[in-house]
Order: structure tokens, then C-alpha cells, then sequence
């Protein structure tokens, strides 16, 4: 089996300060990783601000280039690929929808200008076809959408634009950068949901970077997860969360606040006068 | 609503309405943002407030704390505190009367640190801003106690040298709480105070924030979107949704027994780590609050949606002993 995506011992430095007192702060280092071609999955990077995740994007996204290592797709180095062949194969999804699209520009260009681009469409009408489906593929159509502004549209509306618009390059691997964490509580579920169907029914590889510990669990496949630009623990997602072993990832779980975690303060500080009323059923 | 005895409540809100009224180019434009809420927050508690963006969260407790700017109106109802008694809320309350409470008596901590700490002043400067005047003495003694006060969140007393850059983000975020404190207030306002927080510190900070509520003694209004975060800390808790409260009571209670259909769906819709069952998005979106739907604002939304609720809103009633809940479909026949 071929791989879709190598990363081989990448790494990423930035250096700071002026002409005297420059320092070198290493974002990313040494990672390395595979998704293998023709088995799609959901794999996911966790981490909190600071741990590279992000820099980690944009060198597969070839938006940067790495220090030190390479970045392959399908056995080349994503530097030497012509641009517009490489984003039709590879397509971003960011976090704050309201800030990937222009607010004065309508929504339908964007698509348009994507299946022009990368989607292969040849002509106008072409592009409207390619754009419509791959709106329904995301529950919404080009007829909700055409000619709409990005205010006209609620948060999560907009994050599946953002993942149509994605789509309509009938990409091979989405890189999806902590796309749910502006998205409104009812409708989050929504969105990771979707990233399930496009992995089963489009066969599209995801790398799905968040901070969010229990949609990884719930929806990935495997995982790395990151402290200071380095990996401490890879593995598969459900395993590695229900029993992870450094000591980081352990901290990072333990935590996760959930509706379960019910009284984790509370029990520690109880009330000093009469005990809360109100009986738990 | 059921008071326990002994727990007279330090905040009294009823049927507060805000509005945000706008006129551009001769179009008069009113977004209903708080429509209608009361509950009460009783002493050493913490109180809740949870919903999605833009369900009114914020400008409620700006309403409450009367931190009024246009085009944001107070239109009708009240937030009487207890130590504020002449006035039916702060807003209303003449600014002689406010800064005399303000600090002393309700405190607030916000999500942004960086924007309450001036970055060209060192910390001990923004301690002294906040707090000396109502505190008093001299300027070594007040030095030493908010030093002191530091220690209670585990920060070094050489943080007061500090800038506000060189800190952390969970180390500036302590020195919020600790300034928010330092004056032992009666009452005090958190919105999204652990939001842009790693999760690893955010547990730290609201362990913090736990300790020294109980210590004090004083009560909190808690606002975050997170209900994790909810089920954590708050003792009891109040679930917003599109300027309205549509449910209330015990926190337990809440994550135990949720009665509305939105609260359920909140719940319900969380993923857990160890738990590999299907959650559903809600289906629609949040309404426009400029042009709300009528009777009760979730049913475009809502699996129970009956004919009434398109037309009636329905009332907050009690239907579990310190539980309430606007909902048609759990209390058939009752009409606000």
C-alpha cells in the first residue's frame, strides 16, 4: 500500500529577536507520520496553544516550508509540486469561518472559483454543478447559499461552506484546523459528524487538529498528541485515550471536564453551612 | 421558587428585558437580546448562566452589573441587589452611588486578561488602581496585603513587579481573580473566565476560583457556553436560549433530570471520552433576535413543537421543587 501523506522527521524553527539577540524557537520538531493511500481516516492532532499543532497545518498544507525533514504527498515533496495541482489534491479547513471568508465578497464565488481552479470545472455552468453537489454533500444547496453574504449565515452554516467549498476541489486529504471550536454547541456535533460521512462515503482522509479531547475520541481514528512541538504520544484514538500512557496525555484527560465530571469542585469545597437542598436523582 | 432558610438571595432579577436599539438611515432596528429573565442567585453560590453565542449571556450580565452603553437599553424589569436595596438596579443607581459599591461590593471577572491589566503598568500599579481607594491605608501596608492576597492564588509576591506581558496567560488570568477579590465582595460577575485557557490550567483556575468563593463566602454568576465546565463548579445553573431562560434549578438536578428540550439536546449532544454512542447536531440554527419567532423562540428548532408554542410563550413555572422550566410540552397549560 502506497501512502497519501508521509511526514518524515519535520521540523520547524522560528527565529525571533533582531540582528544581536536572536533565538530560535523550534515549533514543530521531528514529527513523522503516514496515512496510507486507499485507507481513509480521520487522524487527529492534539495539543494545546503553543504545541505546534497549527505550524504542523501549514508545512502540510505547504504553506510554510519545513526547517529540517520532508513533507510528502503520494511519494513527492510538497515543495516541488506546481501549487494549483497541489491544492486539488489538499484542501484547508480553518477555525473561524467568519475570518476565512471576506465579508464584502458573496459566498457562491468562492466556490466557483475553487471548481474553476482546482475543481476542473471547464465553464460556468460546470462549476455551479460541482458546487452544487458538493453543498448537498454538507445539507445544504446552492440555492440556500448563492448570492449570500458570510453575515447572512449562522457560525455553523458557514463551517460547512467552508467544508464544501473544500470539497468542490474533490480533494484527496483535508487538513481541518480546530474547525469546531467557533461553531455553536448544537450544531458542533453537526459538523464532526459530517467529517465521518465524508471519511466513509468519499473515502477522504482528514487530519483533524483540536484541542478538544472527547471529539477526538468520539470520531478519529488515530492520534498523536503534542507537547511543545513534539509527539509524546501516538497511537490509536479510542486506545491511547482510554489508557494513555505519558504523563502529559494523562494530564491532558484527566482534565477534560465533562456533564459526568459533575461536583468535581464542588465535592472538594463543600458547603460550610446547610448542605445545597435539591436531592440528585 | 424554593429559598432555603437561611439563604436569603444577593441578587434578585425579574422579568429584565435589555434591548439594543439602533436607527440607521431613518430604519429603526431593535434586537431583543434579554427578553424576560428572572431568577435569583442566593448567597455563597455559584450561579450558572449557559447558552451559545449570542443567546444573551453577555449582555445580561452587563444589564445586571449596569454596565449600560448604547445602543444597549435597559427596557423594563429589575436586578436588585441586597446590599444595593434603594435601587431597582445598578443602572439606575446614580454613578456617586456605584463607585461607591463598584469594587467594594460586585467584582467582575472577564475573559480577556490582557484587557483588564494596562500593559504599561506593573502589576502592583493595576492593584492599586482597582482596589486601594477602597481598601485604604497606607501604601507599603496595602502593598504587603495584596502580596498576601497573591499567595491565596498561588502566585509570588514578585509578581506584583511584574508586566502583564511577561506573565502567562493562567498566571495573568490569577492575577484577574485575585484583583477581583482582593476587596471580599459580596458579589461577583465571571464571563468566560477560563475560555481562552488550555484545558490543564483551566482546571487550576477553577479550582481556584472555587476556593476562594467558598472562603468568602460571597456568591458568583458563572457564564460560560461549556457545560462541562458547568457541571464541574456551579451549584446551581441557568440554561439561556435566544435572550430567554428556559430552565433553572440545581445543577445535579439539571444534568440529571433535564426537562427542556433544548437543555436535553445540550446534554445529550456532548461526547464523552469511553462512550462510542452516535451524538446529533440540533437540527437549525439559533433565531435572528432582531426579528425572533414568535410564542416560544425554540420551537422552529424543537422535536416536542406543538401548535401553541408557535403562538404562546410559554411561562417559567416550577415543576419539580427548585426546578423550573418554559416549556409547553412539560407544562401543558401554562401561558406567560
Amino acid at each position: 500500500m502506497s501512502a497519501l501523506l508521509e511526514l518524515d522527521k519535520v521540523s520547524k524553527s522560528f527565529s525571533r529577536g533582531g540582528l544581536f539577540s536572536s533565538r530560535r524557537v523550534d515549533a514543530v520538531k521531528e514529527v513523522s507520520f503516514t496515512l496510507d493511500d486507499g485507507r481513509p481516516e480521520i487522524f487527529t492532532v492534539i495539543g494545546e496553544s503553543g504545541s505546534g499543532k497549527s505550524t504542523l497545518a501549514r508545512m502540510i498544507l505547504g504553506i510554510n516550508a519545513a526547517s529540517s525533514g520532508q513533507v510528502r504527498l503520494a511519494g513527492r515533496d510538497v515543495a516541488s509540486y506546481e501549487r494549483r495541482a497541489f491544492m486539488a489534491q489538499v484542501q484547508p479547513i480553518f477555525q473561524n469561518p467568519f475570518e476565512a471568508f471576506n465579508p464584502l465578497k458573496r459566498l457562491d464565488r468562492y466556490l466557483f472559483m475553487t471548481a474553476e481552479r482546482f475543481g476542473g470545472a471547464a465553464d460556468r455552468a460546470a462549476a455551479e454543478e460541482l458546487a452544487d453537489g458538493a453543498l448537498r454533500q454538507v445539507g445544504l444547496s446552492l440555492a440556500e447559499v448563492s448570492g449570500r453574504f458570510p453575515h447572512e449565515l449562522s457560525g455553523g452554516q458557514l463551517q460547512r461552506v467552508a467544508v464544501a467549498r473544500a470539497l468542490v476541489a474533490r480533494p484527496r486529504l483535508i487538513v481541518a484546523d480546530e474547525p469546531v471550536s467557533m461553531v455553536d454547541a448544537s450544531l458542533r456535533m453537526s459538523i464532526v459528524n459530517l467529517f465521518g460521512r465524508l471519511r466513509d462515503e468519499l473515502g477522504l482522509s482528514i487530519i483533524y487538529i483540536t484541542h478538544d479531547l472527547a471529539t477526538a475520541y468520539y470520531i478519529s481514528d488515530r492520534l498523536i498528541i503534542m507537547q511543545k512541538g513534539m509527539v509524546v504520544e501516538a497511537g490509536p484514538a479510542r486506545a491511547v485515550l482510554s489508557a494513555p500512557s505519558h504523563p502529559y496525555s494523562r494530564q491532558l484527560r484527566d482534565a477534560v471536564l465533562t456533564p459526568d465530571s459533575a461536583g468535581a469542585f464542588r465535592a472538594r469545597h463543600p458547603l460550610k453551612a446547610a448542605a445545597t437542598p435539591g436531592a440528585t436523582p | 421558587m424554593s429559598a432555603a432558610p437561611g439563604r436569603a438571595p444577593v441578587l434578585q432579577v425579574r422579568d429584565l428585558q435589555a434591548h439594543f436599539r439602533t436607527r440607521y438611515f431613518g430604519v429603526d432596528r431593535e434586537v431583543r437580546a434579554v427578553d424576560g429573565v428572572g431568577f435569583d442567585v442566593r448567597r455563597n453560590e455559584i450561579y450558572g448562566l449557559a447558552g451559545e453565542s449570542s443567546s444573551g449571556k453577555t449582555t445580561l450580565v452587563k444589564t445586571i452589573a449596569g454596565l449600560l452603553k448604547p445602543p444597549l437599553e435597559m427596557v423594563g424589569g429589575s436586578a436588585r441587589f441586597s446590599f444595593l436595596p434603594e435601587w431597582d438596579a445598578v443602572g439606575r443607581a446614580p454613578p456617586e452611588v456605584v463607585r461607591r459599591i463598584r469594587w467594594r461590593h460586585l467584582s467582575y471577572i472577564m475573559q480577556g486578561s490582557m484587557n483588564v491589566l494596562n500593559p504599561l503598568r506593573r502589576i502592583r500599579h493595576s492593584f492599586r488602581d482597582f482596589a486601594w481607594r477602597h481598601i485604604g491605608g497606607g501604601k507599603r501596608e496595602f502593598d504587603a496585603r495584596a502580596a498576601a492576597h497573591l499567595e491565596r492564588v498561588r502566585l509570588d509576591p514578585s509578581v506584583l513587579s511584574a508586566y502583564p506581558h511577561e506573565l502567562s496567560g493562567g498566571m495573568r488570568q490569577r492575577v484577574t481573580i485575585a484583583l477581583a477579590t482582593i476587596c471580599k465582595p459580596d458579589f461577583i460577575i465571571a464571563d468566560e473566565p477560563t475560555t481562552a485557557l488550555d484545558v490543564v490550567v483551566q482546571k487550576d483556575v477553577l479550582g481556584m476560583i472555587r476556593s476562594i468563593q467558598r472562603e468568602m463566602e460571597s456568591s458568583i454568576l458563572f457564564i460560560t457556553h461549556d457545560m462541562g465546565v458547568h457541571a464541574a463548579l456551579t451549584d446551581r445553573l441557568g440554561i439561556m436560549y435566544a435572550g430567554r431562560l428556559v430552565e433553572d434549578g440545581e445543577t445535579p438536578e439539571i444534568f440529571g433530570r433535564p426537562l427542556h428540550p433544548y437543555t436535553r439536546h445540550l446534554i445529550a449532544s456532548l461526547p464523552r471520552i469511553g462512550d462510542v454512542e452516535q451524538r446529533e447536531g440540533l437540527e437549525g440554527t439559533p433565531p435572528n433576535l432582531a426579528m425572533p419567532p414568535p410564542g416560544c423562540r425554540f420551537h422552529p428548532r424543537c422535536p416536542l413543537a406543538m401548535p401553541l408554542c408557535a403562538t404562546t410563550v410559554p411561562a417559567m413555572v416550577e415543576t419539580l421543587p427548585g426546578h423550573r422550566v418554559a416549556c409547553h410540552a412539560v407544562n401543558p397549560g401554562a401561558a406567560a
